[in-house]
């Protein structure tokens, strides 16, 4: 534990000097100039923009952070051979790759509570400048706790997509695991539609094997709630419940068919 | 009291080729055993195999057959790591991290308590000569002092067993002969060391016994009296006040004359001419003695007879086959 | 070119390279003008909403944003532009899409109903095309009463279908959270349809809404019903008081006559237009409040 902990810390203190802080300051300029200019556009709907645009821009940057930073643990060491100094040390593969993994998780939750924080305070600024009665024709309001319950099942899908970049990057190289994750992700969105291939599709095969995939491949919209939250629609503790635990296992599995993979592995 | 490492007909074969893909005998039935407090030095020329007899017990590849213990434990047993330092060959660590840092982290994976860490790091730190550039980041070191590093990352744990790739490489002269004498006091305190290295003159100044390996076998192992051939095989005379009708006389006895400066000259003789009377005869007409030694094989001699003697060695397909025919 | 020299100008010579180039698209964008229409068709190259769904992977509520600012651009385009026919061919489909990608976005939906319906050259004058849009909305949140009235609103006002509109009404009344004068305003469908009480009712309504371009709209709406009013009583006027024998109708004449204190103006200040042959009296055809609603439609009293 202690030394998973270490591997972790270690993980975070290198994405932090890796200059990832950047892309949050990145981050709150989008927000900030976007809703300072965004007023006279939409008809009133800036409360909403904001919150879309800051939602969506946390699933994005996280996004990036969960494959770019991901893929490079485990392939970058590799590579660069600074693996071997760290294996003669008294921790064993699967220390490793859980320090590696817990690291990225740290990481993935300090940037996008930093993301969240900097979200509300526009919108706070917004609230604060618009008028009670503007404020009653808003689906929901300004400063509404369940955006965060957007951002939590966003920040369990993230640890799902760096558990498969972590997963690929045991055995392959950077470019090959960027882009393996980045369709796993892409494929995993279109998950729900997979399931009611049949009805689009004549072969009954091809709806077997889209079921199929279906079951394999993470569905990653379950954890999209941000329409629902932006528009003051409920989303039952039971729902949240019920998918980080579907997350939560299937990161299990994919953890552990990782660490089996990187046990048995030569390092060239 | 059981040997330090115990090597047993380790093997490791790859696969190489991009569709067929031909078997590749990187390393072929090593077998070695080395005893605690042994200096053993494990040479070899390039691509003989020694990087991955390394890698084999560090465990960062795993063996097609054969096995390997280090202190009595199979390799990769986590607690025996405590006792064990590695230093690989052109090592590379963390660009982001001081020296500093870095051996700190490692001193945390061994799980010294905060003081203890600190006075570890700092010892190791100025034993190999790095003073204020332990704060600078790693990615501004010379070649030179990342191995300063490595060897320090090695001995953070005062390790019973040390292994060393190619300790040597990226070192100036003076380094050379810090790590040599670093190496020699830690013999002293009882330490095994196992090193890999091309650098026949490092073996010859600390090895109690090497072994050598050509194409992925065993070519020969054992102290270094005992491998190379102890007789004489020939005389070095060097004379002065040597004149030149003389010398042309004298030219055919020996197997190579070197001129020094004008009118000295060193003359290689073999068994054939007993040195005296080739020493007589020159006195005779007026020269003078300056120095005769004996002429032994040297390590790199025996070196490169045994690697021509070994042939293509283990990794030519029809050795393969006689391998497997039980040859 | 020596190194030295080089760092020396570089950055200049970078600032030159670069304001040459915008001077270039300049000039090129004033000989060779791009039609932002054909760039906004192009935008919707892509017209299925289910598609661009998929496209938007779990960004669609802001892709939603964008489609929904595309149709605002789009509509107040067309609204102001003065070169050329007007054409508001992209309004319904910018609009689905922007409510395919987000079901629950209301305003689009209201919106729709509204500005689709709108008579031509105010809008496309596509009732239908709005009632297909908010059935849409009704579909994905049933509970909305707002989706409801404004169907009724869109029988009532443009297809003229009193009865239908007091049903809509009716339903929009029977859901949860629905302000109590939904009722009274289908009673009054019911009761007199096509008059200007109940169309003073309807916009009325309207102006409490927390939406301004909707307050904007039922504001200038009232605004023409005041004219309409103002236009009776005129005609009335002029009637009573002909210009003598073989004179032509003007304003001055009864300006003089001390009949009327001035030229009268409609509420948004544009003199009212007196026909010199045959007496009727029209807001002026450059006024704001242009176009006017159907006369047919508004009669003063119910028939």
């Amino acid at each position: 534990m202690r030394a998973v902990s270490r591997i972790a810390a270690s993980v975070f203190r290198e994405s932090v000097r890796d200059r990832v802080p950047y892309n949050l300051v990145l981050f709150a300029i989008l927000l900030i100039s976007s809703s300072l200019l965004l007023g006279q556009l939409t008809a009133g709907q800036d409360v909403k923009i904001i919150k879309d645009l800051g939602l969506a821009a946390t699933s994005l940057f996280g996004l990036f952070i969960a494959i770019f930073i991901g893929i490079g643990l485990v392939s970058k060491e590799v590579d660069r051979r600074s693996i071997y100094a760290l294996l003669a040390k008294p921790i064993s593969r699967t220390q490793f790759i859980a320090g590696k993994y817990a690291g990225l998780v740290l990481t993935l939750a300090v940037n996008l509570g930093v993301m969240t924080l900097a979200l509300y305070v526009v919108l706070g600024f917004m609230t604060w400048g618009t008028s009670p009665e503007l404020q009653s024709a808003w689906d929901a309001p300004g400063l509404d706790p369940a955006l965060m319950k957007a951002v939590f099942l966003t920040f369990v899908q993230l640890m799902l997509v760096t558990a498969i970049a972590l997963f690929f990057s045991t055995f392959s190289s950077p470019l090959l695991s960027a882009a393996l994750t980045l369709g796993f992700y892409v494929v995993g969105q279109f998950n729900a539609d997979l399931r009611n291939f049949d009805t689009v599709v004549d072969s009954p095969t091809a709806a077997r094997l889209a079921r199929g995939i279906y079951h394999v491949v993470p569905d990653l919209s379950a954890f999209d709630v941000k329409l629902q939250v932006v528009h003051g629609l409920p989303v039952p503790a039971g729902y949240l419940a019920a998918t980080t635990a579907y997350g939560l296992l299937y990161i299990t599995a994919i953890l552990l068919v990782a660490t089996f993979i990187f046990s048995r592995r030569d390092f060239k | 009291m059981p040997p330090a490492i115990r090597i047993e007909e380790l093997t490791k074969d790859y696969a190489v080729g991009f569709w067929r893909k031909r078997p590749y005998r990187a390393l072929d039935r090593l077998s070695l055993e080395i005893e605690p407090g042994e200096v053993f030095g494990f040479l070899g020329p390039n691509g003989a195999g020694k990087t991955t007899t390394l890698k084999l017990l560090m465990q960062l590849i795993f063996p097609s057959s054969g096995r390997a213990e280090i202190l009595g434990r199979p390799v990769g047993d986590v607690p025996t790591k405590h006792r064990i330092g590695y230093l690989p060959e052109n090592p590379s660590f963390y660009e982001y991290l001081t020296a500093e840092e870095l051996l700190t982290y490692f001193a945390e994976l061994f799980g010294y308590p905060a003081a203890e860490r600190r006075r570890r790091v700092g010892v190791m730190l100025d034993r190999v000569g790095l003073g204020a550039e332990r704060r600078l980041q790693i990615r501004k070191y010379s070649k030179g002092m990342v191995q300063r590093v490595g060897i320090a990352q090695a001995l953070l744990n005062d390790p019973d067993v040390i292994f060393l790739d190619e300790p040597m490489s990226g070192l100036d002269p003076l380094g050379r002969r810090d790590i040599r004498t670093l190496i020699l006091e830690l013999r002293d305190q009882g330490r095994t060391i196992f090193f890999s290295s091309h650098i026949l003159a490092d073996a010859e100044a600390l090895c109690s016994r090497v072994g050598v390996v050509v194409r992925g076998r065993l070519a020969a192992s054992g102290s270094l009296n005992d491998m190379l051939a102890f007789d004489v095989r020939g005389w070095e005379l060097v004379v002065s006040d040597l004149d030149p009708q003389t010398l042309v006389r004298v030219r055919p006895a020996a197997r190579r004359v070197t001129e020094i400066s004008p009118g000295r000259y060193a003359l290689e003789l073999s068994l054939d001419h007993p040195p005296e009377r080739v020493l007589a005869d020159l006195v005779s007409t007026g020269a003078r003695l300056v120095s005769l030694n004996p002429v032994r094989e040297t390590l790199e001699e025996f070196f490169v007879r045994r690697v021509a003697e070994m042939g293509t060695g283990a990794r030519a397909p029809h050795a393969q086959e006689a391998s497997r025919a039980g040859g | 070119m020596s190194p030295r020299a080089l760092g020396l100008l570089g950055p200049w010579l970078a600032v030159v390279a670069l304001a040459a180039a915008i001077a270039l698209q300049v000039a090129r964008d004033r000989t060779y003008p791009r039609d932002s229409r054909a760039i906004a068709e192009r935008a919707l190259y892509v017209r299925s909403g289910t598609v661009l769904q998929r496209l938007a992977l779990e960004f669609d509520a802001l892709a939603s944003d964008v489609y929904w600012i595309r149709a605002l651009q789009h509509y107040g385009g067309e609204r102001l532009t003065r070169e050329r026919a007007r054409n508001y061919d992209l309004l319904y489909p910018l609009l689905d899409i922007t409510t395919s990608l987000d079901p629950y976005f209301t305003i689009a939906y209201r919106f729709g109903a509204i500005f689709l319906s709108e008579e031509y050259p105010g809008g496309p004058g596509r009732p239908d095309l709005a009632v297909a849009l908010l059935r849409k909305g009704m579909a994905a949140q049933p509970e909305k009463w707002q989706y409801r009235h404004d169907i009724g609103f869109v029988h009532y006002w443009h297809l003229r279908d009193y009865k239908a509109a007091a049903s809509w009404f009716q339903g929009a009344a029977a859901q949860p959270n629905a302000p109590n004068w939904l009722e009274p305003l289908a009673a009054a469908m019911l009761n007199a349809g096509g008059d200007r009480a109940s169309a003073r009712l309807v916009w009325g309504q309207m102006l409490q809404s927390e939406e301004e371009w909707l307050r904007r709209n039922a504001a200038r709406r009232l605004q023409q019903l005041d004219a309409l009013d103002q236009i009776d009583q005129l005609q009335e006027i002029v009637r009573r008081f002909p210009p003598p024998e073989g004179e032509r109708y003007t304003w001055e004449y009864l300006v003089r006559r001390r009949i009327l204190r001035g030229i009268p103006a409609d509420p948004t200040g544009s003199a009212y237009r007196l026909d010199a042959a045959s007496g009727t009296v029209t807001v002026a055809s450059d006024s704001a409040l242009q176009p006017m609603p159907a006369e047919a439609n508004l009669r003063l009293h119910a028939p």
